[in-house]
């Protein structure tokens, strides 16, 4: 499991690559999904999935649809177009990061 | 799977309530994803209290509240960028108008006033408090905030003093000297002493502090809250020539209306004349006396040079509290009004300006509207005005009585 650290820089981009992917998914389903793509690796913290949510749909990336499930509500959350293009800036971003990174610290990429 | 009850779901949101989570979105979001883990990962023989608390922690390393915390201040960081771009934009659109307003001004150009005051005001409530929110937001210690919002109240006091001094609008002074005092005996010992106990601030506190002390005594030298000495007695020696004039006037006409050659409709006037210039003499002194502070005897070349300056006495003498000319004035326009229509109508001569009664617009401005005639001659003036207006009045009437011979 990674640092609590190295995800915070991330989340964005992670949220908004998964939202573009799927139609809608609500927070604790953003959790799983994520827990299971990386195999347990990256575990989002609730303490800075909420916040992070909350804020993107303040400033119109994010939009939500409230569902009554059961005795409870629940907020689904789809990417507005706005969203998808932040989504794909985010990506491009952390790509060049990424090959930057490799750069500096001189790692070895692993081919194929 | 675990299924909730209804009752269970309401303890879980009293307590998410509890903790400090104050938003109702925030709220229902962390219910949610809490009664997911729950109805997920507890088993049917665990106790419900227990498991919940047991998966609480893993919302947060110090409390629940931390994410109201951090939800708000990325809430609020959207707002930081709007509030950092209007800061920018009034800042520059005051400093520029504020320039060509003060060119416009040396230039004696029109539209000055305008640029001046759209420049002062959207730097007072706009940029300033702007400024001071975004500053006070990323300032942690209290003081800190406490020095810069007694910074921000003084830089809006002291703008919005000049602008009220250059547009010639009332407690102009008031304001300068009390920003001047914010200035000087608040922000001065605050800014100081929380600065100086700080080792990594103590140089440049002091530095700072002096600049402060330079620039405020500055300022406070150019406080010029009189006329300058040379203006006043310019004009003090102009009422004297005023006075001596208005006198030689009079002693001209008693000898030019002594000679019996004249109608009998113009020695009339001559005695109006006389008359209206006895009751203003007894008006002024009257003025004198209630003017002098106490001091006796005081003529009216030491009484200007004493006490000139000096605003309200003239208006309480002349007028009263709803700002009509008390009886004396009003009797004195009055006779003028006679005096005026005797030359007028029975020695058929033309009307002189010199004695018109008539409204005037205040300042010789439209937009101001009209006043009448004593306001404008005798309402809220400086002692030395006021004198100088009755002496003005009293060569007048002797310049238009000497057309009658």
């Amino acid at each position: 499991m990674y640092s609590s650290e190295l995800i915070k820089g991330t989340l964005k981009t992670i949220i908004l690559k998964l939202l573009s992917q799927n139609d809608k998914m609500y927070g604790y389903e953003i959790t799983q999904k994520v827990k299971e793509l990386t195999g347990g690796k990256i575990q989002l913290t609730e303490g800075a999935l909420y916040p992070t949510l909350h804020a993107m749909e303040a400033q119109g990336i994010l939009t939500t649809d409230v569902v009554n499930v059961g005795n409870r509500i629940r907020k689904y959350y789809s990417i507005t177009q706005t969203g998808k293009k932040v989504a794909s800036e985010k990506v491009n971003e952390f790509s060049e990061f990424i090959d930057t990174m490799i750069f500096l610290l001189d790692l070895k990429p692993k081919m194929g | 799977m675990y299924v909730l009850k209804d009752e269970q779901i309401k303890f879980i949101l009293e307590d998410i309530r509890r903790n400090g989570i104050e938003s109702e979105e925030l709220q229902l979001s962390l219910l949610d994803h809490i009664c997911c883990v729950i109805e997920t990962e507890m088993l049917a023989e665990s106790h419900f209290e227990e498991f919940y608390r047991s998966i609480l922690p893993r919302f947060f390393k110090r409390d629940l509240r931390e994410i109201q915390e951090e939800t708000n201040l990325l809430l609020t960081f959207k707002n930081y960028y709007a509030m950092k771009k209007i800061m920018l934009n009034s800042g520059m659109f005051s400093a520029i108008t504020f320039i060509i307003g003060a060119v416009l001004k040396v230039m004696h150009l029109p539209g000055a006033s305008v640029f001046i005051l759209l420049g002062i005001v959207s730097f007072c409530f706009l940029f300033l408090p702007l400024l001071s929110i975004l500053r006070v937001k990323e300032q942690k210690e209290t003081k800190d905030k406490v020095v810069i919002g007694i910074a921000t109240v003084f830089g809006i006091l002291i703008s919005l003093a000049t602008l009220f001094k250059v547009m010639h609008w009332p407690f102009a002074n008031i304001m300068w000297m009390v920003s001047l005092g914010i200035l000087f005996f608040l922000f001065l010992p605050v800014y100081f002493f929380t600065g100086i106990r700080n080792a990594e601030t103590k140089i440049n506190t002091i530095i700072s502090s002096i600049l402060i002390l330079t620039a405020g005594g500055l300022l406070f030298t150019l406080t010029n809250l009189r006329t300058s000495r040379w203006t006043d007695e310019s004009f003090y020696n102009s009422d004297d020539h005023l006075r001596d004039a208005a006198l030689y006037a009079s002693e001209q006409n008693q000898i030019a209306f002594s000679k019996d050659t004249l109608s009998l409709e113009a020695k009339t006037l001559h005695e109006k004349a006389n008359a209206l210039c006895t009751q203003i003499e007894t008006l002024k002194t009257g003025l004198i006396a209630y003017s002098s502070h106490g001091e006796e005897g005081l003529t009216e070349a030491q009484l200007i040079r004493n006490y000139g300056s000096s605003l309200n006495f003239a208006s309480d003498f002349l007028f009263d509290h709803n700002g009509k000319a008390r009886k004396d004035l009003a009797q004195i326009k009055l006779d003028l009004a006679d005096f005026n229509k005797y030359r007028e109508s029975t020695l058929k001569q033309k009307p002189s300006n010199l004695l018109s009664l008539e409204d005037v617009y205040k300042f010789g401005e439209k937009e101001q509207g009209k006043i009448t005639w004593e306001e404008n001659n005798f309402s809220h003036l400086s002692i030395a005005t006021t004198l100088r207006n009755f002496n003005q009045l009293l060569l007048n009437i002797r310049l238009v009585e000497a057309s009658a011979y």
